[in-house]
């Protein structure tokens, strides 16, 4: 068994954000933190060091998972998953974000990506089969595509 | 004669043509006014003046006769004109210019110039011959033109950068209300998922799985649609691998080997919601009664074009028809019956031994509007 994952959830709408939270944790991870805007998401991710981040891009008050993407990007081994009903608005190198989850995604697409992450966080490059329903960014597909 | 009495007005040309010369009477009866300049005199002064010249400058014949012709000219005069006329005039040369000129009263008219050098056969310079034409109308009407092509212009750009902003205003409210879609389905089916999680009943919490497959399936159309970038056609085989995929990755069952045999076939978007609940009813059914426990199989999925229609097979090596309740009556078997009417769509259910094989047939195209009588 592996170490379970650390999560920082960002994401607006409580609904979504709670089961986000469940499904994470159904798969034995832990959610160390939920975030409404990108403030607090950013204050969030520096005191947890978060393994992965599942970011949304619209955020409270007209705030942006960019700027998520843009303060956590340099730090050290936080990976940025961004889970949007945008996709087509992220930027073409994704701000340093490792993939992109689009909405609506259904209780198996999430349940395929995590383990599936967990290869890419802790025994990168990951083994298992691209799960559908998410796209990796493209200086992350060129990583593990040099690594394998 | 006339010829005589009209030769009389040019008494004071000297040139050596003679008395009486037609060209000459022509010269001066002529509707085009003409003036004749002596370049061999102290500054060329003007040495003939036909009647046509006299009414369009409205000076009589003493008053311009031995003058230079710059008393035509005034302050609207272009100064470029002036000098291009004074170097074809150096140079000996002839040229044709439109160029503002005064008449005796002071008002302006734009003079067509014609000037042209006159020499004898020696090679002798004698004359300069002038016509003049009154081209005002003319170059208003060019004016007129160009101010008007101008406006047209402005309005033009104008029209075109409301164009603009209506159109970016309308890509945004596309945008905002697929993001809001695609948002509510999302949250509906978080609704549903966490519901779930809390029923213990099995019957119950097998409905709800199959509300929430429902929900996802729709989901994925809008998904689809999104990524494609075209919200007018709508490719089955790629929601056929996603919803397959999904459905099996999520039965949790690692013993059903899923086939797909895929060719893409685009129908228009107001069909794909239907298509994809009759897929998904299908697949479930399959993969929840097909392989009772302990059974592995494989289940396999084809779309593919048909001419003017699409072919949909849905085929398992399970337990074959009977042991499956999608029969007469139940929910799900209604469900696919009304969305195969709402498709015009037939549906062959046969057995497969082992297993069941569904084949369906339906028009891609839009059912044509039907007259009402």
């Amino acid at each position: 068994m592996s170490e379970s994952l650390r999560v920082l959830v960002v994401e607006d709408e409580a609904i979504l954000s709670m089961q986000l939270e469940l499904l994470i944790e159904d798969a034995g991870h832990v959610v160390v933190g939920t975030a409404f805007s990108a403030a607090e998401a950013i204050r969030m991710a520096h005191e947890t060091q978060p393994d992965i981040a599942f970011v949304d891009l619209q955020l409270r008050g007209g705030s942006s998972g960019l700027d998520v993407a843009r303060a956590v990007r340099d730090l050290e081994g936080v990976m940025i998953v961004f889970v949007t009903a945008n996709a087509a608005m992220l930027p073409e190198d994704f701000e340093g974000g490792a993939a992109v989850i689009p909405k609506p995604f259904s209780v198996a697409i999430m349940e395929g990506t995590l383990p599936y992450l967990e290869e890419c966080v802790r025994r990168p490059p990951p083994k298992a089969a691209r799960p559908t329903g998410m796209r990796l960014a493209p200086a992350y597909e060129a990583r593990w595509a040099a690594a394998s | 004669m006339e010829a005589a009495d009209a030769w009389r007005l040019t008494d004071r040309l000297s040139t050596e043509h003679g008395m009486g010369d037609p060209f000459a009477a022509a010269v001066r009866a002529t509707r085009m006014a003409m003036i004749i300049t002596d370049p061999r005199q102290d500054d060329n002064p003007i040495v003939f003046v036909n009647e046509a010249f006299l009414g369009l400058s409205g000076y009589s014949r003493d008053e311009i006769m031995g003058r230079n012709c710059r008393f035509l000219q005034g302050e609207g005069t272009d100064r470029g004109a002036v000098q291009l006329l004074r170097e074809a005039i150096d140079a000996r040369r002839d040229i044709a210019l439109d160029i503002l000129n005064y008449r005796k009263d002071g008002t302006p008219f734009w003079n067509a110039l014609y000037l042209s050098p006159v020499s004898n056969e020696a090679g002798e310079l004698l004359y300069f011959f002038a016509s003049q034409l009154d081209v005002t109308d003319r170059v208003a009407a060019q004016e007129h033109t160009r101010f008007e092509k101008e406006r047209f212009e402005r309005e033009v750009s104008e029209r075109t950068r409301e164009l603009t902003e209506a159109l970016a205003a309308k890509t945004m409210l596309v945008h905002e209300v697929d993001h809001r879609v695609k948002n509510n389905l999302q949250m509906i089916s978080s609704l549903l998922t966490m519901q779930t999680r809390n029923i213990t009943d099995p019957a119950a919490r097998s409905a709800m799985e199959q509300m929430l497959h429902r929900v996802e399936a729709l989901g994925t159309v809008h998904r689809q649609l999104y990524q494609s970038n075209n919200v007018e056609r709508f490719d089955v085989s790629e929601f056929a691998r996603d919803l397959a995929t999904d459905l099996v990755r999520g039965s949790g069952r690692n013993d059903i080997r899923l086939h797909l045999d895929l060719e893409p076939v685009e129908i228009p978007v107001e069909k794909a919601p239907p298509v994809a609940l009759m897929m998904n009813e299908l697949l479930t059914n399959a993969l929840k009664h097909a392989f009772t426990e302990e059974r592995p199989g494989r289940l396999s999925v084809s779309v593919r074009p048909d001419g003017d229609y699409l072919g949909i097979k849905v085929v398992d090596d399970g337990v074959g028809m009977p042991g499956q309740p999608l029969g007469k009556g139940s929910f799900g078997k209604r469900l696919v019956d009304t969305l195969a009417r709402q498709l015009s769509a037939t549906i062959a259910w046969q057995p497969a031994d082992p297993g069941t094989r569904i084949d369906i047939r339906l028009p891609r195209k839009v059912a044509e509007l039907e007259e009402v009588p």
